[in-house]
């Protein structure tokens, strides 16, 4: 073996990495022959051996306990914010949330419709005397007289809503008693068109209908919802025109 | 969270992603000591090790559904986001610390941290051995101190290393080797210093 040989091995030799034999014995023999590649053995040596102990050394250290206490407390605040998703069924967790959806909206039509009927059979039996209980009720739920210019009370599209909340037409909320306490006022959405522009446009008088909604029925408007609390019951006002169609809606917590 | 055996990498990592906080702690504990280790000896400074660490483990947090089991384990996954936050941290460095000398072969990531003993082999001929060869270390390019610090000092395999580096298992092998006689050149440099004092210069650094 020559010094280039040796040289190409010092590395494997000096760290006792497993190598062929006869290679090794040759190196070995070289570097007792040759004063250079011997002290280039050594060196290697004395660097493998300062290598070892160094890691040996650095092997106890550890991040201070801080930093788990911070991370620990980033992961926890990051979970509490979202709800666990199983991780090897993402895409089932999406489809049962746009089944849930789904059904959240169908309930919400199904339950319009109801009304809508509701409100057609009473409209006929009862809309002489509901006109006398208005103006004699300035308390109850009020409608007010056709519009001149119905466009004026709608507010501009949103662009980032496939809904276009408008303005109400109808009266907000009966006014609340003088005495009645401070955490019984009520508060509520911009109403939601149910029906298309013109539709709406033709509405001059109707009533408003306190209805109650799964709380799902909140994301058919693109409303945000809380998920954990999914499976409670919501309060909306319907408006409900003298045709008994259902016109708008609005949400009040 | 009952654990009935040792649970792997991916296990825990799958537990921690579905909001497991134990999984998320047993996979920290398991695995911070190497990554703050790795972030030790490639910077020299326990502050940049502890923000490394905290860095890593907190991308690991936000983002633990992009790592690929497929491609690396999880262990060089970690080493990889520590290697890019020190490089990072390097470069910060770099603009807020002029430095006169340059690496002999073009590399310029010089920490303060690098600047060596006047006298390695000295040092190391007096029981000092550790101190002087994480001063070679530290006074290495980086792209050649970090093959040392993971072959030599975390004995990964060439092929583990090249996942962390991200470059061909030979370019480890060939970096590993010049490194490792670059280690070698400063404790001969420092031991013929040593012999001949009177004909030293102060060295600043070893790169």
């Amino acid at each position: 073996m020559n010094c280039s040989e040796s040289q190409s091995v010092l590395s494997e030799l000096a760290r006792d990495q497993m190598m062929d034999a006869s290679q090794r014995q040759s190196a070995l023999a070289h570097a007792v022959s040759c004063g250079n590649c011997a002290r280039g053995l050594d060196d290697a040596r004395a660097l493998t051996g300062g290598l070892r102990q160094l890691a040996s050394v650095d092997a106890q250290e550890q991040a201070p306990a801080r930093v788990e206490a911070s991370l620990i407390a980033a992961f926890r605040e990051r979970h509490s914010a979202s709800r666990p998703v199983p991780v090897n069924a993402p895409a089932a967790s999406r489809r049962w949330l746009y089944i849930a959806v789904g059904v959240a909206a169908a309930a919400v039509i199904a339950l319009l419709i109801s009304l809508i009927a509701t409100q057609t059979r009473s409209a006929e039996t009862t809309a002489p005397q509901e006109a006398r209980t208005q103006k004699e009720a300035p308390d109850g739920v009020q409608v007010p007289s056709p519009a001149p210019s119905p466009e004026k009370h709608l507010v501009p599209a949103n662009p980032k809503r496939g809904v276009r909340p408008i303005k109400p037409v109808i009266k907000s909320t009966p006014p609340a008693p003088k005495n009645a306490p401070r955490g019984d006022v009520e508060i509520a959405t911009d109403f939601f068109p149910l029906v298309n522009r013109e539709s709406l446009n033709q509405l001059d008088s109707g009533q408003l209908v306190r209805v109650e909604l799964p709380r799902s029925a909140l994301m058919s408007f693109g409303l945000p919802m809380n998920m954990e609390r999914a499976g409670e019951r919501i309060k909306a006002d319907v408006v409900v025109g003298e045709d008994g169609l259902a016109r708008a809606i609005r949400f009040v917590r | 969270m009952t654990l009935s055996k040792t649970p792997s990498d991916p296990e825990l990592l799958r537990l921690m992603i579905a909001g497991d906080e134990d999984a998320f702690t047993a996979l920290y504990r398991r695995r911070q000591g190497g990554v703050y280790r790795f972030a030790l000896q490639m910077s020299g400074s326990q502050t940049v090790a502890e923000d490394v660490t905290q860095e890593v483990f907190m991308v690991l947090i936000r983002e633990a559904e992009r790592y690929d089991s497929s491609r690396a384990s999880l262990a060089a996954y970690l080493y990889g986001i520590a290697r890019n936050h020190v490089l990072r941290r390097f470069e910060q460095d770099r603009l807020l610390v002029p430095i006169g000398d340059s690496a002999d072969d073009g590399d310029s990531f010089i920490h303060p941290a690098m600047i060596a003993e006047d006298d390695p082999l000295g040092d190391l001929t007096r029981n000092e051995t550790i101190d002087t060869v994480r001063n070679s270390i530290l006074a290495l390019p980086a792209h050649y101190r970090e093959v040392v610090v993971l072959c030599d000092l975390h004995e990964m395999s060439y092929v583990e290393a090249a996942t962390v580096v991200g470059c061909a298992v030979g370019t480890v092998r060939s970096r590993l080797h010049r490194a490792r006689a670059l280690l070698v050149e400063k404790l001969r440099t420092g031991r013929d210093r040593n012999q001949n004092p009177e004909q030293m210069n102060p060295a600043r650094c070893f790169a």
